[in-house]
This record gives C-alpha cells, sequence and structure tokens, in this order.
C-alpha cells in the first residue's frame, strides 16, 4: 500500500518525533511512504485569511506533486488536512481559480486535475489498512491504559467539510483505542480547542483553554491523552509546564501522537518512537507493556 | 402499485463499499435530523432537567414529559410551562427559525428550541457568555453593546449613485452569509476565547458576523471600515468552528465571515495582521514554518523571558536554533518564494 506522505511543519520541527514515530509504524502496517520532499508549508491558519490565492497554490500544488507521484496522500496533522481539503474544495468549486493555479504551477512543470485523495493517518488505519487487520498486527494489547482521545478541531470540524451536527459524535479515536487494548475514558475536553492557532502572539489563550481539558481527562481517570494532531501536542505537551503554573497544580499528563499509541500496541519500543521526545515524561505508562 | 418505503428508513439498503473514517459514530450519536426523530414515538416520556435561577444559586429542576410526534424543544418547555412550572422563564416569539430570541443549550450544545428535536434525555441551560435574567433568559446587553462599538453601518465612500443601484449578485457574494444572520447567540455562546471573558479582545464570532453584513459590502468606506476592525481583536479567533457548528442560520462563519474580515482588517490595518505577514514571510523564504523562527519575529525579545522554557525545548530536541539561524535553500522555498513573492 503506497501513498505520498506529507507530514508539515511541525513534524518536521518541533515535533519530529511524530515523524519519525509515523516512519517506523508506517513500515510494521506494510504502508509505503513517499515523502514529498519539494513540499511546502499548506500555510497554518494565517495565509488561508490574509492570502488566499497563496493559500490555495500551495496547497494546490502539494496535491499535484502527489498526483505526479499517481499517489494518494497522506497526511498526520489536522490543520494541514482540513487546509489540502478545503484548497482541493475551492479548486473543483472555481474552475476560474483552478485555471489560474494550474497556469502558476506549469512553471514547475506541475499541474493538478482534482485526482488526488487526501486522507490522515487516523482514516488510513480505518479505510486502507481496516480495523481487522490491524487487531491482527497487535502483538501488545495496552491492557488497561485509560485513554483520553483528544480530536483537536480540524479532523472533525467545519460540519461543512466532515457533517457532523456535534462534532462529540465523532467516536474514530476511542474505537481504535479499543483495538490497541486500551479503555478510552470521556471527559469534556475531546473535541474542544487547544488555542494553538493564536499562540505564537499569544499563548494565554492557549494555556487557559488546554488546562481545562487536561484537567478533565486527569478527573476522569486518563494516565495518557492521545491525539492526531502535532500542534495539539505542542500545547498539550510542550505548554504544560505553563498550565501547571498557570492553574497552580501538578498535571503530569503524558501525551502521545496518534502513531505512538498504535507503535506501542504493534510491539515498538518507547525509544524507537521517540517517547524521550516528549516534555512530559511517559514512563508512568510503560507499565501498560508488560505483556 | 409502487411500495413506498416506511417513514425513517434509508431507501437504499446497500452498505457503503468501505468504512467511512471521517464520519465514525454518526448513526450511534444519532447525528443527523432524520436519524433523531426515530428515536421516540408516542407513549414515550421523556426526562427533561432545566436549570432555574432568579437571582440565587442556581438549580436544576426535573420534569417528565410526554412525548408527542414531531416535538420540539420549545414545545417540551411550552409543555413544562403550561403544565409543571408557570414561572418557567424562557424566551420565545416566532417559533419558526426566524426571530433567534429562543436559543438554549440542550445536552451541551448550543440549539434553536423551536427547531431542534427533542431528545430521550435532555439537560436545558441557558446560553453562556451572556449574564443570566431569570431561568433560560439571558441579557443580550453586551452583545449590543459590542455590536454598536463596532458601528455596524456603511458610509459611503462614493456618492449615491441612485436606484437602482448598480450592484450585482457578485458585488454583494462577500457580505451574503452574514446577512443570513438571525442573531439568536449560539455562537457567541458557543466560542471558547468569549468563554475566557476579557483575556483578549477578541469581539466575539455574533458581533463579528453583524460587523461583517456592512464591513464586506463593496459601498462601506474603507476609512469607516478600518475604524470598526481596529476594535474587533479578530486575530484572537483560535479557528474552531465551534461557531459554525452550532448556527441554525448554517452561516461559514469562519470561512466566509472572520477570514474575509482578516483578509479586510491585513489590508487596511497591516498592524494587527503582524503575526500572519510575519508567517507569511517565514513560508515565503524557508518554504515550510521553522517555529523558533517565528516565534522570534512575533515576540520578539519578549520570547526571552522564559529562558528555562527555551533551555528544555532545547534540551529535548524541540527546538534547533542552528536550523533556525542558518536558512538552507530548499526546493520548498525555492518554489515558495516564487509562488509567495518576496517578503513584504
Amino acid at each position: 500500500m503506497k501513498f505520498a506522505y506529507y507530514p508539515g511543519c511541525s513534524a518536521r520541527s518541533t515535533c519530529a518525533e511524530l515523524n519519525e514515530a509515523t516512519h517506523e509504524v508506517a513500515a510494521r502496517l506494510g504502508l509505503e511512504l513517499t515523502p514529498l520532499e519539494a513540499a511546502t508549508c499548506t500555510g497554518a491558519r494565517e495565509l488561508r485569511a490574509i492570502d488566499p490565492i497563496g493559500f490555495l497554490t500551495l496547497n494546490v500544488r502539494i496535491l499535484a506533486l502527489a498526483q505526479r507521484e499517481d499517489l494518494p496522500l497522506m497526511t498526520i496533522c489536522n490543520t494541514c488536512t482540513l487546509n489540502l481539503l478545503d484548497a482541493h474544495a475551492t479548486f473543483v468549486d472555481e474552475p476560474e481559480m483552478a485555471r489560474e493555479v494550474n497556469v502558476r504551477l506549469s512553471e514547475d512543470g506541475l499541474s493538478y486535475s482534482g485526482r488526488t485523495r487526501i486522507s490522515h493517518f487516523l482514516w488510513v488505519l480505518y479505510e486502507d489498512i481496516g480495523i481487522d487487520r490491524l487487531r491482527q498486527l497487535v502483538v501488545r494489547p495496552l491492557n488497561g491504559l485509560t485513554v483520553a482521545a483528544f480530536y483537536g478541531c480540524h479532523i472533525t470540524r467545519p460540519p461543512g467539510r466532515y457533517n457532523f451536527v456535534d462534532s462529540r459524535n465523532n467516536v474514530a479515536l476511542e474505537r481504535l483505542a479499543e483495538v490497541l487494548g486500551c479503555r478510552p475514558i470521556d471527559y469534556s475536553g475531546r473535541t474542544e480547542c487547544c488555542g494553538f492557532h493564536t499562540a505564537a502572539h499569544d499563548e494565554r489563550v492557549a494555556i487557559k483553554l488546554t488546562g481545562q481539558h487536561i484537567k478533565s481527562a486527569r478527573t476522569n481517570g486518563a494516565r495518557t491523552i492521545v491525539t492526531p494532531c502535532p500542534l495539539c501536542h505542542t500545547v498539550l505537551d510542550s505548554f504544560q509546564r505553563e498550565i501547571e503554573k498557570d492553574m497552580n497544580e501538578k498535571l503530569d499528563m503524558p501525551v502521545l501522537h496518534l502513531p505512538q499509541l498504535v507503535g506501542l500496541a504493534l510491539g515498538l519500543s518507547p525509544e524507537t518512537l521517540r517517547l524521550d521526545r516528549h516534555m512530559v515524561e511517559t514512563r508512568t505508562i510503560e507499565s501498560f507493556m508488560g505483556s | 402499485v409502487v411500495s413506498e418505503a416506511p417513514a425513517g428508513e434509508p431507501l437504499d439498503r446497500t452498505p457503503p463499499a468501505t468504512v467511512d473514517a471521517r464520519r465514525l459514530g454518526q448513526s450511534e450519536g444519532y447525528d443527523t435530523l432524520a436519524a433523531r426523530n426515530t428515536r421516540l414515538a408516542i407513549g414515550d416520556t421523556l426526562s427533561v432537567r432545566v436549570r432555574r435561577s432568579e437571582g440565587s444559586e442556581p438549580r436544576v429542576e426535573q420534569f417528565q414529559v410526554p412525548y408527542q410526534k414531531w416535538m420540539r424543544v420549545l414545545d417540551a418547555l411550552n409543555w413544562i410551562a403550561e403544565n409543571r412550572a408557570p414561572d418557567l422563564a424562557y424566551r420565545w416569539f416566532c417559533g419558526s427559525k426566524m426571530c433567534g430570541t429562543c436559543a438554549v443549550r440542550m445536552n451541551g450544545r448550543e440549539v434553536l428550541a423551536c427547531w431542534e428535536a427533542v431528545e430521550p434525555d435532555m439537560t436545558i441551560e441557558p446560553l453562556r457568555n451572556l449574564p443570566v435574567i431569570r431561568d433560560l433568559v439571558v441579557d443580550r446587553g453586551p452583545f449590543d453593546r459590542k455590536v454598536a462599538e463596532l458601528e455596524p453601518w456603511i458610509e459611503r465612500a462614493a456618492p449615491y449613485a441612485g436606484f437602482p443601484e448598480p450592484l450585482s449578485h457578485r458585488d454583494m457574494r462577500g457580505a451574503s452569509k452574514a446577512l443570513d444572520c438571525i442573531g439568536c447567540m449560539c455562537c457567541y455562546s458557543a466560542c471558547p476565547v468569549i468563554g475566557l471573558g476579557d483575556l483578549t479582545d477578541f469581539a466575539g464570532p455574533a458581533p463579528l458576523v453583524q460587523l461583517g453584513q456592512t464591513a464586506l459590502d463593496p459601498r462601506n468606506d474603507p476609512a469607516k471600515i478600518e475604524r470598526s476592525l481596529a476594535r474587533t481583536g479578530i486575530f484572537n479567533c483560535v479557528s474552531c468552528y465551534k461557531c459554525e457548528e452550532v448556527c441554525p442560520a448554517a452561516i461559514p462563519i469562519v470561512t466566509r465571515v472572520i477570514e474575509p474580515l482578516k483578509a479586510k482588517a491585513a489590508a487596511l490595518v497591516p498592524a494587527m495582521a503582524a503575526h500572519s505577514f510575519a508567517l507569511r514571510d517565514i513560508v515565503a523564504t524557508r518554504g515550510r514554518i521553522d517555529p523558533s523562527a517565528l516565534v522570534l519575529r512575533v515576540q520578539g525579545l519578549r520570547a526571552l523571558r522564559n529562558i528555562p522554557r527555551v533551555l528544555r525545548l532545547l534540551l529535548r530536541g524541540k527546538i534547533d536554533l542552528i536550523k533556525t539561524f542558518l536558512k538552507r535553500t530548499t526546493p520548498a522555498a525555492v518554489a515558495a518564494r516564487r509562488l509567495l513573492g518576496g517578503r513584504r
């Protein structure tokens, strides 16, 4: 099974452990990943507002790079995923803009015709690997590990893209956690916002919002949080010390990237999955990897 | 004779070829109107908890309400007021999704009472982020004052062209979605940044939609729009789409109102968008975002206030200052520079 692979900027810098873990897990799952070396940033949230044409061009270029390889595109970041899905939709809905973008891309010898399937790693597990196959591959079920699934926003909202009347009804992460042997817990932060997108100019919003979510996960018995988004991970993990300071309370909540949780159940070691690169110690969950 | 499918049953019974991973949970969660209408039948009893208050600590009162066909949240409230709690305070007027006065929170989600199907178990609360006057009635004053501050009206830059005004549907496309607003405050209640109170100067989704109705109108004077936008704190929107999710008028609030207003702010009040321009410059020169470079550009020396944290991040390899200061020319950087242009 082959995919063009788009890790995004975060997994190539502050969350490099996510990139490493994804490659390791992909190898175990039989996913062959072709990196798109010339791919740029998708523009985060900023570019789409202040430069819609630039935004469309960069994203369609990424889709064109995947199309040139004749491969579907796998992402591991919520915001990149939504940006690419939105750009693809604009490309299809606005033929005039689509033509204009293709003219700009032709200087690179690239062109897009709307063929690239965009899929986040979470969806690839369900749609391409298949849950039954995944279950067979679990060699070290994480029995008893209580997990709080933190979806973030851009993998379950807006409703115009994912069709949820109430995004809290999403159960993709919990169902997956069960397949890995974990016990998912319910808490108020599941599909709430981490505040990452305004954190570069003002961290206080992210700190206040995410503090409530981690606290709720903890109160409801979670031993770890798992997230499909490196941007959420950055706030949940890298900001946790500041969050504790703000709440005047110890939280000590380990936060795993989704491929890391999958990798642990597939028998990969915490070292291979680079759990040592996290800011919050993850050793407390290693006792669940006994069997 | 053409046989009819029973009500509520989809005609196409073929199972989907593959799992649609993006929608897992929609069927168990009764996540469509059709599905929710199948959950109850005549003879069922609803368990309804209503949060009540009158200048005192809020209390929750429980009611058993007999289900009626096509019952809405408003019908349940009416039944409670007529049969159990004549002093229950709640607002409604049109009963048909027009006036925007009956919004409440049902099971943690903002809904119009007049439009939402009842659920077997419901907790009904007043909207958040506005003071409660009594029971389910909130004071819209803070919203009204914010909207007034934003001066949501049109001041023409050019003289009136006379009737009929030369305006096409294309000209009005920008403001068109915002004009669907019924002012129900669902989005204002759902917004997590507004939930943090005075922490930021963010005006919030509902006031921004009101502003969008005129600020995205081509007849409005840019000087007037600039004055309004400067008071919005619009770049504090975290892009969580909570507002879009609950909007009963189905306005794409983030993509069709907030983002176009941000674009206007970037053009008219560039200082407000400094962070966005910094990000654009970094992508244009490096092809990708280097988080350290972004934080240094946006925060300047402020970024160094928290030295222990910088050290912690360095220790774990979360930041790589060599990479930050040595800009490598990559194919991505070359492409981004060509497509986005140079630094502003």
